[in-house]
C-alpha cells in the first residue's frame, strides 16, 4: 500500500485526515433495485485504487458517484474535504477541475481533432495562449504514448486503443489531482492493455496522480492496483491488496480470483 | 483558495515563487515575452515554488530553452525532487511539442469537387437501392405468405393511427386559414358561398395530401432513418443477415407496405377535417350556414377531384418510406451520424414530395384532369 505520507504534488486545499476522496454509506436505487447498498470508502493521495466486481454490481455505478457525475440516493461524497452530495452544478466547478475522467470507450467529442478534444479543458479554464495550449496538449499526446500526427485526427479515425489514450490525454489535460478510469484495459489487445498499465504507472508516479479504476482485468490488478474494493450484492464483500485478497476465505473474493483466470494471472505475478 | 504566481528578477537571479499552475500562469506568460534579460549567467531560484504542473514546467523549460538559445548560461537551484522530475517530464516530451499538425483542409475547387463526386455516389447508390427494393418485391409477389403481417400491423398502428391527433388538427387548423383567406375577398364581392368551392377544391386536390405527406416524412420517414440507423451503428443489421434474414425483408418492405396503405387513408382523414375546419370558418366569419356549405361542396367537388387527391398519396408513401429506409443504410460509423442522416432523410423526402407534387400538377393540366 502507498504510503499515507507522500509528497503532494499540489497542496491547494489539505485533505481531510489524510484522505482525497471518502464515501460513506453510499446507496443508489433505480426503482427499487438498489446497486449500491451502504458502500463506505476511503482513498488515500496518490494510491491506485480498483474497484471490481462481477457484471452488474455497481462498479460502474459507484465511479460516477466518486467522480460527482450522479447524486447517491441516500449517503455522502467527501471530494477533497468538501462534502459534494448536495453540492450545486456550479459550485461544484473548481472540485471538478481536480478531477480527470477516462469514460469507457473514450467519450471523445466527434467533431473536435484529438488535439482540439484535448486542448478543450485548458481553453475553458485557463487564460493561457493558444499556441502555449497547443503545446502543452502536444506534450500530453507524447505523454500517453500517441504519435504527433495522430494530432489531426478525428476521433472517428482512431482505433479503440488509441482512443482510450486520447481520452486519458484529456483526462489529465488539466493535471488533475484524482483520475478515475472506467474499463481502461476493457476491448485492448494484450499489448496495448499493457501498454495502458504501464502508462496508469507511469502518470501515477511522474505526475503524482491518485488514480480510481474500474476494471476487469487480472493482470491490471496483479499490475497496478495498490488496493482492490470488491463489490458484491450492492456492497463491499472485501478490499485489501491483491495479496490479501487472494489469501482470505471470503467466499467472493475466493470465486473470484481462484476461478481459472484469477489463478494464472496469480500464477504468473503472485 | 485564491493563489497566485509570482516571478521577479533580481541580480540576474530569477525567483520564481507560488503556484505556478496553469490557471495562475497567464500573467506571467505574457511578461516572460517582453522581458528584458539582464546579462551574464542567469540563476533560476525554484526554492519557493509551492505547486509546479504540467503547464508551469512547460513554461520554464521553454524559457530556459530560449535563454540558453541566446547563448546565455542558464542555473538552475532550489529544485525539490518532484520539480525535477516534471522539468524531465516534459523534456523528454518535447520534441512533440514543436508544431502541432493542422488538420487538412481542402481548398474550394477540390471541395466543390469531392461534393459533387459525393452527391453523384449518392444518387447511384439511390438507384441501386430502388432497383433493390423492386427486385424484393416482386420476390414477395411471387410468395405473398412471406409478407410479415404482424410487422405491417405494427407499423400501420405506428405510422398511421398515432398519426391521426397531429394530421387532424393541422389539416382542421389549415381549412381555417384558407376560409378565412379565401371569405375576406369573396365577401367584398358578395359570393361568400364560393368559399365552399375554394376550401374543398384547394384542401382535396392539393393541400390534404401535401400537408399530410409533409407531416409524416417528417413524423415517420425520420423514425425510419433514426431506427434503421441505429441499427447499422449497433451491427443489429449485420446480426440480422448473419442469422439469414434479409433486413431488406424484415425492415424495408412492411414500412413501405404499412405506409402506402396508410398515407391514403391519412389523406381522406385530412380531407375531412380540412373541410370541416373550412365549414366552421364559414358559418362564423361568412354566416353560411353548415347545411349550404355542404350542399355547394357537392357541386363543386367532383369524384375525380377527389381521387387525384388520394391518388397522389401511396407515391408519396413510396417517396417517404425509401427515402427514410435509405438513409439509415447510410448511416455509417457514430451515433452522430444517425442525427445527420435522419435529417437529411426528412429535407429529401419533403424536396422531393413538393416536387412530385408539382410534376403531378403539370401532367393534370396537361391531361385537362
Amino acid at each position: 500500500m502507498q504510503n499515507v505520507e507522500c509528497v503532494t504534488d499540489n497542496p491547494l486545499e489539505p485533505p481531510s485526515g489524510n484522505y482525497v476522496l471518502e464515501a460513506h454509506d453510499l446507496v443508489m436505487c433505480f426503482g427499487r433495485r438498489c446497486v449500491l447498498n451502504g458502500i463506505s470508502l476511503n482513498v488515500r493521495r496518490g494510491e491506485v485504487l480498483a474497484i471490481v466486481g462481477g457484471s452488474g454490481s455497481g462498479k460502474s455505478t459507484l465511479m460516477r458517484q466518486l467522480a460527482m457525475l450522479q447524486t447517491p440516493t441516500a449517503g455522502s461524497v467527501t471530494v477533497f474535504g468538501t462534502d459534494v452530495t448536495n453540492i450545486s452544478e456550479f459550485g461544484a466547478i473548481p472540485l471538478r477541475r481536480r478531477l480527470g475522467v477516462m469514460f469507457q470507450d473514450g467519450a471523445l467529442f466527434g467533431d473536435l481533432t484529438v488535439l482540439e478534444n484535448i486542448s478543450m479543458p485548458l481553453r475553458e479554464h485557463t487564460h493561457l495562449s493558444l499556441h502555449l495550449i497547443e503545446q502543452i496538449a502536444m506534450i500530453k499526446i507524447a505523454l500517453v504514448g500517441l504519435d504527433p500526427g495522430d494530432a489531426a485526427l478525428y476521433p472517428s479515425q482512431l482505433s479503440g486503443g488509441m482512443r482510450k489514450r486520447v481520452a486519458v490525454a484529456r483526462g489529465i489535460a488539466l493535471d488533475p489531482e484524482i483520475l478515475f478510469l472506467d474499463e481502461p484495459s476493457s476491448g485492448l489487445d494484450p499489448i496495448s492493455a499493457d501498454a495502458m498499465d504501464e502508462l496508469v504507472l507511469q502518470l501515477k508516479q511522474t505526475l503524482g496522480l491518485t488514480v480510481i479504476l474500474v476494471t476487469h482485468d487480472m493482470d491490471s490488478l496483479w499490475r497496478i492496483a495498490d488496493r482492490i474494493l470488491l463489490l458484491a450484492d450492492a456492497k463491499v464483500a472485501i478490499q485489501g491488496t491483491i495479496h490479501e485478497l487472494v489469501d482470505s476465505n471470503n467466499e467472493v473474493s475466493r470465486q473470484f480470483f481462484h476461478g481459472r483466470r484469477g489463478r494464472a494471472s496469480g500464477a504468473l505475478y503472485g | 483558495m485564491e493563489t497566485s504566481a509570482e516571478f521577479a528578477i533580481r541580480n540576474s537571479t530569477a525567483h520564481c515563487l507560488g503556484y505556478w499552475t496553469a490557471s495562475n500562469l497567464h500573467e506571467i506568460e505574457k511578461r516572460l515575452c517582453s522581458l528584458d534579460w539582464p546579462g551574464g549567467a542567469i540563476r533560476f531560484d525554484l526554492s519557493q515554488l509551492d505547486a509546479l504542473d504540467t503547464p508551469g514546467a512547460w513554461l520554464l523549460h521553454q524559457t530556459i530553452n530560449e535563454l540558453k538559445a541566446d547563448g546565455k548560461e542558464v542555473l538552475i537551484s532550489g529544485a525539490d525532487e518532484q520539480v525535477k522530475q516534471l522539468l524531465a517530464l516534459v523534456n523528454d516530451n518535447s520534441g512533440a511539442a514543436r508544431d502541432p499538425p493542422k488538420p487538412y483542409l481542402p481548398g474550394f475547387l477540390e471541395s466543390v469537387g469531392r461534393h459533387t463526386a459525393s452527391q453523384f455516389q449518392q444518387y447511384q447508390e439511390f438507384l441501386n437501392f430502388v432497383g433493390e427494393v423492386a427486385v424484393v418485391i416482386w420476390r414477395l409477389l411471387l410468395r405473398p405468405w412471406r409478407i410479415r403481417g404482424a410487422l405491417v400491423v405494427k407499423e400501420l398502428e405506428t405510422a398511421g393511427l398515432n398519426a391521426l391527433p397531429i394530421i387532424g388538427l393541422l389539416a382542421f387548423l389549415l381549412g381555417i386559414v384558407i376560409a378565412y383567406q379565401g371569405g375576406i375577398v369573396l365577401r367584398d364581392y358578395g359570393a361568400s358561398i364560393y368559399v365552399a368551392d375554394i376550401v374543398g377544391l384547394s384542401m382535396v386536390r392539393e393541400l390534404a395530401p401535401l400537408i399530410t405527406a409533409i407531416i409524416v416524412a417528417g413524423r415517420t420517414g425520420s423514425a425510419y432513418t433514426a431506427q434503421i440507423g441505429t441499427m447499422m451503428v449497433t451491427e443489429e443489421i449485420d446480426a440480422l443477415r448473419s442469422i439469414g434474414i434479409a433486413p431488406m425483408e424484415m425492415l424495408v418492405l412492411p414500412k413501405l407496405i404499412a405506409l402506402i396503405i396508410a398515407l391514403p387513408l391519412l389523406t381522406v382523414f385530412a380531407d375531412v377535417m380540412g373541410l370541416f375546419g373550412g365549414m366552421i370558418m364559414a358559418n362564423t366569419m361568412l354566416g353560411l350556414n353548415s347545411a349550404t356549405f355542404v350542399d355547394r361542396l357537392g357541386e363543386a367537388l367532383s369524384l375525380q377531384s377527389y381521387l387525384t387527391g388520394i391518388g397522389k398519396a401511396p407515391v408519396f408513401a413510396t417517396i417517404i418510406a425509401i427515402v427514410g429506409c435509405f438513409q439509415g443504410f447510410r448511416v455509417f460509423g457514430s451515433a452522430e451520424s444517425v442525427g445527420r442522416q435522419t435529417t437529411i432523410s426528412v429535407v429529401q423526402s419533403i424536396f422531393l414530395v413538393i416536387i412530385v407534387d408539382s410534376a403531378f400538377s403539370v401532367a393534370f393540366s396537361k391531361l385537362g384532369i
